[in-house]
């Protein structure tokens, strides 16, 4: 999942983005409301974190325009202003949820799962389909109550696709949002770890969780149920 | 200690301060204008009287005729017929050396007797204690054939009925003059001060409507006068709204710039709970608490004398709306119950903190239904204070826990997120506004925190 991370404090900044980084999150920055406006706009991303109080464009505005030009991701306020009136309008003018700052890094990754989740019409930090069940809050995958390990960017394709049930998912799009934009992207690696993928999950190949459609992309094959 | 003001005497309003000093100048002017007329009248009248006796006592002289031996005669009919008409009220009497003589209109009344005087001589005297009458005498010597003088002195008398009548009838009208142009000068002055008090009530008018949030200001237009106070109050109220913005400003600048190194602190420390330094947590946690309650604090003090009413219903919609976003995944349903038209003689952000802080925790620890009662504290006085509740259908809180509860950053349940700074912010502001604050058990099963802000 990709998350855009507007903060114009770089201590901040950093901070945050290796948390989300370390939690499986492609993260893109910015320290400027012009310039995170103008990232929200071009990429395709999954949430976006924006402070309030930034150079160039206020918050506020950035998340107006961003709904203005219907942008339907979900949009965590991050700020220090923490009166209710600050996030009142914080809310009215389209955001999703607020943080205000001193706050806790579990604190932050919790909202953002939610929020995450929430836009894919999942209510649940844990997800079964089949014999699998997935915790998106500590991602683990399970399958028959044994543990399947998989490797960052394997959990991160899963991940999308739980969050994508119904759609067909092409590797263009799988790509855009578990890299970065300044990541090195390579379309035929997103093949590998599918296929890896599909051998972890299904070493016998027997149930084909992840369809692929010739020349689109794939498909999740089964319906994720919440628990 | 100050007293309660309901003790004290209300002031008497400049209306009728100024009716009562116009009304009091205007009697004593037409009093004293009325004793000035009455004395020049009384002279006057007097004078008359005088002119008019003296010209009694030549027609007295001319029908008096003296004998060679001195003996005097003089013609009952001296050509006036009052001195003809018994008790007419007007006397004449002559008196020489041996003879003396009194009007026909002296029969049967009883007059005082005079000495003579000079000849030459005229006296005038008024009614005295002794003598009830005008009296005008003049002494005149005629010159008899053996060239001795006869000194001749006439005396005429007038009752002091007839001129006590005319000052009546003066006296009655002037009262009556006098009267009704005291009527027209209270109306005047009454049309004067209402007149003159309109911008007064104008300005009233406009502070009301500064209070009730539909003026930002007092507007143009007043007499020249009253031009420097409008603008001083205009001054006064741009100051305190620049004042209070700049304060605001303050706050949020130094909350912005202590809380973000505080994240920087947080999210730096290492994500292993066990290897992160308790203190340095703690030392962060105080930090933000101190921040948040105190300048809540701060905040809260700078409560505008002049406060604009709030509407509390779109204020609590506003609100509702934000949370139900917020937490649209748990299915709350947040009911609000208010008084049509209830508003909030206090800061709108105050009002804000207060309930979002409230319905956020029973969002938080409530079983997903919310209930917020809003009315105003006294109905006949809406600037009184507000009296709100807020319940929910959670666990509630066991008894002895709420005294505890309400005590500064304690949380009333670990499992939701949130900082304990809720309820400590809720009570800042129920402090700032010399407010209550009570919690029970809610008959929709969980919590009621019940509220009463004062706003006088």
């Amino acid at each position: 999942m990709r998350i855009l991370l507007v903060e114009d404090d770089t201590g901040l900044q950093d901070s945050l983005a290796g948390i989300l980084r370390e939690a499986g999150y492609a993260v893109d920055v910015s320290g400027d409301g012009i310039e995170g406006l103008f990232f929200g706009e071009e990429y395709p991303l999954d949430l976006a974190i924006i402070d309030l109080g930034l150079p160039g464009l206020p918050g506020l505005d950035v998340i107006r325009k961003l709904r203005e030009r219907e942008k339907q991701f979900p949009i965590l306020i991050l700020t220090a202003r923490s009166e209710w009136q600050d996030k009142v309008e914080g809310l009215e003018s389209g955001a999703d949820d607020y943080m205000t700052k001193p706050f806790h890094p579990e604190e932050l990754k919790a909202r953002v799962g939610a929020l995450l989740r929430r836009s894919a019409g999942i209510a649940q930090p844990v997800i079964e389909f089949g014999p699998f069940k997935i915790d998106l809050a500590s991602q683990r995958v399970h399958k028959d109550e044994l543990e399947i390990e998989l490797t960052t960017y394997e959990y991160k394709v899963f991940e999308y696709m739980l969050m994508h049930p119904d759609e067909v998912v092409t590797k263009t799009a799988l790509s855009e949002h578990i890299y970065a934009e300044d990541a090195d992207r390579d379309s035929n690696v997103i093949e590998v770890f599918v296929g890896r993928l599909r051998r972890k999950i299904d070493p016998q190949g027997l149930m084909n969780p992840i369809e692929t459609l010739r020349g689109r992309g794939y498909r999740l094959n089964m319906q994720p149920q919440s628990s | 200690m100050v007293k309660s003001g309901a003790h004290k005497k209300s002031p008497v309003s400049l209306r009728l301060r100024l009716i009562l000093l116009a009304a009091l100048v205007v009697a004593i002017s037409l009093g004293l204008v009325g004793l000035v007329l009455d004395a020049a009248f009384h002279d006057s009248s007097e004078a008359d009287l005088r002119a008019r006796m003296e010209s009694l006592v030549y027609l007295v002289l001319a029908a008096t005729e003296v004998g060679v031996g001195g003996s005097l005669s003089v013609q009952d009919d001296p050509g006036d017929p009052r001195l003809g008409q018994p008790g007419s009220g007007i006397y004449a009497q002559v008196h020489g050396e041996q003879d003396q003589w009194a009007s026909p209109s002296s029969l049967g009344v009883s007059l005082p007797v005079l000495p003579s005087i000079e000849p030459g001589e005229t006296r005038f005297l008024v009614p005295d204690a002794k003598i009830g009458f005008y009296t005008f005498r003049y002494g005149v010597a005629f010159e008899l054939p053996d060239e001795r003088l006869l000194p001749v002195t006439v005396t005429i008398l007038a009752s002091p009925q007839e001129h006590e009548l005319e000052v009546q009838i003066f006296r009655a009208g002037m009262s009556r003059s006098l009267g009704a142009v005291g009527v027209i000068l209270v109306l005047a002055q009454l049309l004067f001060l209402s007149l003159g008090l309109r911008p007064l009530r104008r300005i009233s008018r406009d502070i009301a409507g500064i209070e009730s949030g539909n003026l930002q200001r007092i507007e143009d237009g007043y007499p020249m006068e009253l031009d420097p106070l409008i603008r001083n109050l205009n001054h006064l109220l741009d100051t305190e709204k620049a004042n209070q913005a700049r304060y605001s400003n303050a706050l949020d600048s130094l909350a912005h710039s202590l809380k973000t190194p505080l994240s920087v602190i947080r999210s730096s420390l290492p994500a292993d709970t066990a290897a992160r330094s308790d203190a340095v947590e703690h030392a962060v946690s105080d930090m933000q608490h101190l921040i948040a309650t105190r300048l809540q604090r701060a905040a809260a003090s700078t409560r505008r004398t002049m406060a604009q009413a709030v509407d509390v219903k779109a204020q609590v919609d506003r609100l509702i709306q934000s949370l139900a976003r917020v937490y649209s995944q748990d299915l709350i349903n947040i009911a609000g119950i208010i008084e049509p038209e209830l508003a909030f003689y206090g800061e709108q952000r105050d009002l804000l903190e207060l309930v979002g802080n409230l319905l956020d925790n029973a969002c938080k620890y409530g079983g997903g239904q919310v209930r917020l009662s809003a009315r105003a504290l006294d109905p006949a006085d809406p600037r009184a204070g507000l009296s709100l509740q807020v319940e929910d259908n959670g666990p509630g809180i066991a008894k002895g826990e709420s005294e505890q509860l309400l005590r500064r950053g304690v949380r009333g349940d670990e499992r939701a997120e949130g900082h304990g700074l809720g309820l400590a912010i809720v009570l800042e502001i129920v402090s700032a506004y010399n407010g209550e604050i009570t919690i029970k058990e809610s008959d929709l099963g969980g919590t009621s925190v019940s509220v009463l802000l004062r706003t006088r």
